[in-house]
């Protein structure tokens, strides 16, 4: 009878926690803010010596955060079919790269400020250089700006970060791994190299991959990826490089029809398991290790929303949009969320400095909330767009 | 006329355009095959005024409406012309009526007095289908006939 109370007590802790996000999802989306900041507040306050312990569900809540960082990374690889990664390399580049210099130096210079040393430095870099896909996506979908001209400038910038992750990603894996300087060099051409080789099969081979998965059953397809990604992210775990990259890698490398109706089916599955992701990422962080870090993470975040407004402003501009889009375009880069979050957690697993964990919380928790409310209210600002004919494509 | 297309990455493309009267308009297609349909503000010509969302199936009726084939400027002449002729559009069910059959099956002139003038799958219309034409689902048939017959054939089509 003890063993059946047991899992009895887990499903009931599971239940009880997965209509806690429900409810909070709810209250996100009638306030017109994402869920993410919310799912992460439900972990901090859930954490130890709150009146709602999570000890039986412990152990699933840690795979199933696994997991959930496993497909967060495996639909962004499958966000972008190899057609847009390779426009979005040759047309987006400029602006590519003054998002990634402006957003990143400022985390990197902050790290160091901080005493952090170089690794923790590259990884609060990341921490503020990626905007988080989803949360964008989302409000340009529900502001019905979908069709705005501004939008494909968004997108693009969006898709260089997509294409950074996947060198940034191994690169900071093989970092965290440490070593001496040769042995880390050498890793890091290992890292690029397999990154490079499955870029090519995502451009030339992808549909060898792509006739072995397809089948006309749902469930089969579902099970076909599934197992493939959690059997290389594994695989990948056991000679010391993130299954989260390995993922990604994975949906790089899936194209057309597998990788459309993969996005469908999976989504659902990532949106459970990435709201325990978030969660988890919460419960490791000890809510009375904020205060301390709030004057960085505060003073990171206004960095981070005048670097990205002027990097929207600037590439809007290129494109020829007019001031009231420069300023959407501006917004619309802000949010930090998802991938922010996976980077700050795969340093925490490592064990670099106690003090990143809370203050990349703290830091999207701030940012993904301005930013939703930027992008929603960009409109209501004074910007006056001069008399001019529609700009020319 | 030039049709300007945009990529959108991760959503699909843009195509967008100029009126004669000056409206700037565009369509986006997405990516899950739903189209949106949005007229540009004058003031902020980079935001919609307004977009309107339509799934496949009613993208497939506002090209008709349009007169994607001039099928439906035809019928309108026609419907004036002659007294007492209705025209519907039966879009064919999931399973149900005659999906999956074809008009031979049905029967569908001799048991209605009706008439199938044409058809309108993906897009595409198909004109004057004969006896072995098959529905599938989705197909939106245009009928001809009297008001009586057309609604009996939409009951045959459909049920």
């Amino acid at each position: 009878m003890i063993a059946a109370s047991g899992s009895s007590i887990v499903l009931i802790e599971l239940g009880a926690l997965l209509l806690i996000l429900a409810a909070l999802g709810r209250l996100a989306a009638r306030l017109g803010l994402p869920s993410i900041p919310l799912y992460l507040a439900a972990g901090l306050l859930l954490g130890e010596g709150s009146a709602f312990p999570l000890d039986a569900s412990a152990e699933f809540i840690r795979v199933g955060a696994d997991i959930g960082v496993v497909l967060l990374l495996l639909l962004l690889g499958l966000e972008y079919t190899p057609t847009e990664l390779r426009t979005g390399l040759t047309t987006g580049w400029p602006a590519g790269l003054v998002d990634l210099v402006a957003n990143s130096l400022p985390g990197f210079l902050a790290g160091i400020l901080l005493g952090w040393g170089v690794v923790a430095a590259v990884v609060l870099g990341g921490v503020t250089y990626i905007s988080s896909s989803g949360i964008i996506a989302k409000q340009i979908f529900d502001l019905d700006r979908t069709a705005n001209r501004e939008t494909p400038t968004v997108l693009t910038i969006l898709v260089f970060e997509d294409l950074v992750m996947a060198v940034y990603l191994p690169v900071i894996g093989v970092l965290l791994v440490g070593g001496t300087i040769s042995e880390a060099a050498a890793s890091i051409a290992v890292a690029i190299f397999v990154v490079c080789a499955a870029l090519i099969i995502a451009f030339r081979q992808s549909h060898h991959v792509n006739r072995v998965l397809d089948t006309k059953s749902p469930e089969l397809l579902l099970l076909g990826i599934l197992g493939l990604t959690l059997l290389i992210g594994g695989l990948a775990e056991r000679v010391q490089v993130s299954a989260a990259v390995a993922a990604f890698l994975v949906g790089v490398t899936l194209s057309d029809r597998v990788a459309e109706r993969g996005r469908e089916l999976l989504l659902p599955i990532r949106d459970v398991f990435g709201g325990l992701f978030f969660v988890f990422f919460g419960l490791q962080v000890d809510p009375s290790t904020l205060p301390p870090v709030l004057v960085p993470a505060l003073l990171l975040a206004v960095t981070g929303v005048v670097t990205k407004t002027a990097t929207g402003w600037w590439a809007a501009k290129r494109a020829g949009i007019g001031p009231r889009g420069r300023i959407r375009a501006g917004f619309s880069l802000i949010p930090r969320g998802e991938f922010s979050i996976v980077i700050a957690g795969l340093a925490v697993v490592a064990g670099v400095d106690r003090d990143l964990g809370p203050l990349a919380t703290a830091y999207v928790l701030i940012v993904a909330v301005v930013g939703s409310l930027a992008m929603r209210f960009a409109d209501r600002l004074p910007v006056r767009n001069r008399q001019q004919s529609p700009p020319a494509q | 006329m030039e049709v300007f297309e945009t990529p959108l990455p991760g959503v699909g493309s843009r195509y967008e355009f100029t009126t004669a009267a000056g409206d700037r308009i565009a369509v986006v297609a997405r990516r899950d095959r739903r189209r949106e349909f949005v007229l540009y503000d004058e003031e902020d010509p980079d935001a919609c005024r307004a977009s309107v969302e339509l799934t496949g199936e009613e993208s497939a009726v506002v090209v008709e409406l349009l007169g994607g084939t001039k099928l439906t400027e035809r019928l309108v002449d026609l419907r004036h012309e002659v007294e007492g002729l209705a025209i519907e559009w039966v879009t064919m069910p999931d399973a149900t009526g005659l999906t999956g059959r074809t008009i031979g099956d049905g029967r569908l002139r001799t048991a209605t007095g009706a008439s199938v003038v044409a058809v309108i799958r993906g897009g595409n219309s198909i004109p004057g289908p004969g006896p072995e034409f098959g529905f599938e689902a989705g197909d939106v048939v245009l009928v001809i006939g009297s008001h009586a017959s057309v609604q009996a054939a939409n009951d045959l089509l459909t049920r």
